[in-house]
């Protein structure tokens, strides 16, 4: 029998105050990026794109890695909060990744000149994408819960690989994409982003973090309520299993 | 509840936990070969030098990476002429393209190109690519911003 995930996840008192605080700081975020913040020297005022385009990024690796906890958290404990918080990250990680893809092509043609290239660093983010999508499909493939959250947790814990290898491609080859500017390897110097410029971003990071942290408290949410729905239906006399992969 | 305490107090290392530590290690090895793999063989563009090293011959695709040369960047609105020096510091190649660069194409800045050597040596280019560094500063007091300038 499973236990539902509902019961020990602390709704109330992070609705709607999640929300609130994304949306207030999604609004700084916005009048710091698009006003406060000074003009790229070499790019003008097209560079504007990166609050939106790095935030998602780093945000969609940060789910991508919640993904990964929760498929080992599954597979080691079996609480089925483990499989809500590995889905409901993966599918706001897919989100994001989308998002930050496109917002990465609006950029690239005005400043590189194409809408997109296979270098290293988007031919990795794209396998990246593929994989979580594959994720997402994969659950989609199983009705039996365990053996849902068993597959996807295995997939889980091997797609996390490529987050490193997106990151540091850039570093490992020659690509279009140039070097990371903050989340530098160590000896690669300190950020080379002016200090108005790091804070605006650094705003817009949180502001997505909290963006990330409330859609992950509603979607857990409705996760929590599909697994009581599971365990109502089993209750009333489906056969039980135990322990089965 | 009797089954949900029995997977609670399951052994330590139960067919399940192994399973999580097999794919662990399944997932560590592949990324350690993904890593060789990639650094090794995935070659987005090559330096003027790697191409003259390796004797890309005439008409076969290539893409070369490198910076443009000062003083050598001429497009000719007329007749959609462009012409650069690309060079990474040791090997100069004269690249020779239709149509207008991108707007961030500059003497002193990156560049990526597509096409193939002619018979003369010229790179012909099919496609050009400007290649920005990864800093971001406000342009100086009293300069014109690179974005600006003609």
């Amino acid at each position: 029998m499973i236990q539902t995930a509902a019961s020990s996840f602390p709704q109330v008192r992070l609705r709607p105050w999640l929300g609130i605080v994304a949306v207030a700081l999604s609004i700084l975020a916005m009048w710091m990026g698009l006003v406060w913040a000074p003009t790229d020297a070499v790019q003008g005022e097209v560079y504007r794109i990166i609050y939106v385009h790095v935030p998602t990024a780093w945000l969609a690796y940060l789910a991508f890695v919640v993904v990964f906890l929760g498929s080992i958290g599954w597979l080691w404990t079996r609480r089925p909060w483990f499989d809500a918080l590995a889905v409901a990250s993966a599918e706001i990680g897919v989100l994001f990744t989308g998002l930050f893809i496109v917002a990465g092509s609006i950029w690239a043609k005005p400043t590189w000149g194409v809408w997109w290239t296979w270098d290293p660093r988007l031919v990795t983010t794209a396998v990246m994408f593929v994989m979580y999508l594959g994720y997402l499909l994969l659950r989609g493939l199983s009705n039996d819960f365990e053996r849902r959250a068993t597959r996807a947790a295995i997939i889980g814990i091997i797609a996390v690989v490529d987050i490193p290898i997106v990151h540091l491609s850039v570093t490992w080859m020659n690509s279009q994409h140039q070097l990371p500017s903050v989340l530098r390897p160590p000896g690669g110097g300190s950020p080379s982003l002016d200090p108005a410029m790091g804070m605006t971003l650094g705003v817009s990071v949180l502001a997505f973090t909290f963006v990330y942290l409330a859609l992950m408290v509603e979607r857990m949410a409705i996760e929590g309520r599909m697994q009581q729905r599971v365990l109502a239906v089993r209750s009333t006399g489906a056969v039980r299993r135990e322990g089965a992969l | 509840m009797a089954g949900a305490e029995r997977d609670a107090r399951a052994p330590l290392l139960s067919p399940r936990r192994l399973l999580v530590i097999f794919a662990l290690l399944l997932a560590v090895g592949i990324a350690f070969f993904a890593a060789q793999g990639l650094a090794n063989s995935a070659v987005y563009y090559l330096t003027p030098t790697e191409a003259r090293d390796k004797h890309v011959g005439p008409g076969t695709p290539a893409r070369l990476g490198g910076l443009v040369l000062p003083g050598t960047l001429h497009y000719d609105p007329q007749t959609r002429a462009l012409v650069f020096g690309l060079s990474d510091g040791t090997t100069n190649i004269a690249v020779v393209g239709n149509g207008a660069p991108p707007a961030l194409l500059k003497e002193g800045a990156g560049a990526v190109v597509e096409g193939a050597f002619a018979e003369d040596g010229t790179f012909r280019a099919t496609s050009v690519i400007a290649k920005h560094d990864e800093k971001y500063a406000p342009p100086s007091p009293g300069t014109t911003p690179a974005h600006q300038l003609p």
